[in-house]
């Protein structure tokens, strides 16, 4: 019986591509549970990741200028 | 950052033909990648110039290396005189290639993709397979760094299972 993408990433046949990024230290979990959204979910979600990012960056600076001043 | 919804939706009004690639890619992908820019390659047709310059027109683009006190003027002339550009826009950075390493141009590109409904749009995306080619041939570390986690989607979303 053919498994489904979910089934092959949460246990990967050994000497698989799955096992090799695996063993690399992909977080597999974090592939199924992309590949469960719809595409405009994973965009949100990746817009929402680079305004967490820059909102980062700004404390960063804010943090070094403060520093020095 | 990029506005990416806003990006897709001007170019996809504008029927600017276009494959996404890069990091957005990756993400449509169900890759867990995180990047902070929108890079597409475009076909390089007179018309397809000018639909981009109406798309992007307003978001007021200008090469990122350029001087900030040198006039630019984003027009098909400008998109004529060179392939890729690297634009910060009012809705963030935008990369337009010409061409991806590993893969081609435009129509090569175009043949490499998925499609993916996107706010009401059709929309290419390079497959897969295309952006594993276009990693292995870019060869940096960051590129490298993410062909296990690709391979391993690729793998997953295949119908073959030996």
């Amino acid at each position: 019986m053919k498994r489904t993408p979910e089934e092959k990433l949460l246990n990967p046949k050994p000497g698989s591509k799955i096992a090799a990024a695996k063993e690399f230290g992909i977080d597999l979990t974090l592939l199924v549970r992309q590949l469960r959204l719809t595409p405009e979910q994973r965009l949100e979600e990746l817009q929402s990741a680079m305004e967490s990012m820059e909102g980062i960056t700004k404390a960063r600076k804010k943090f070094r200028q403060n520093k020095i001043s | 950052m990029i506005e990416l919804k806003k990006a897709i939706k001007s170019l996809s009004e504008n029927n600017v033909d276009f494959v996404i690639v890069g990091g957005v890619a990756l993400k449509l992908h169900s890759s867990a990648y995180v990047t902070l820019d929108l890079d597409f390659c475009y076909a390089r047709t007179k018309e397809n110039l000018a639909k981009i310059v109406s798309a992007l027109e307003p978001f007021n683009p200008r090469p990122r290396d350029f001087p900030e006190n040198l006039p630019y003027f984003f027009d098909e002339r400008s998109l004529q005189n060179a392939t890729n550009f690297t634009f910060q826009t009012s809705i963030g950075d935008i990369d337009l290639l010409g061409e991806v390493a590993g893969v081609g141009t435009y129509s090569e590109v175009k043949l490499m993709s998925d499609i993916f409904e996107l706010y009401g749009y059709d929309v290419q995306v390079l497959s897969i397979s295309g952006l594993i080619k276009a990693k292995r041939a870019a060869g940096r570390t960051k590129d490298l760094l993410v062909l296990p986690e690709l391979e391993a989607l690729r793998e997953a979303l295949s119908d073959d299972e030996d």
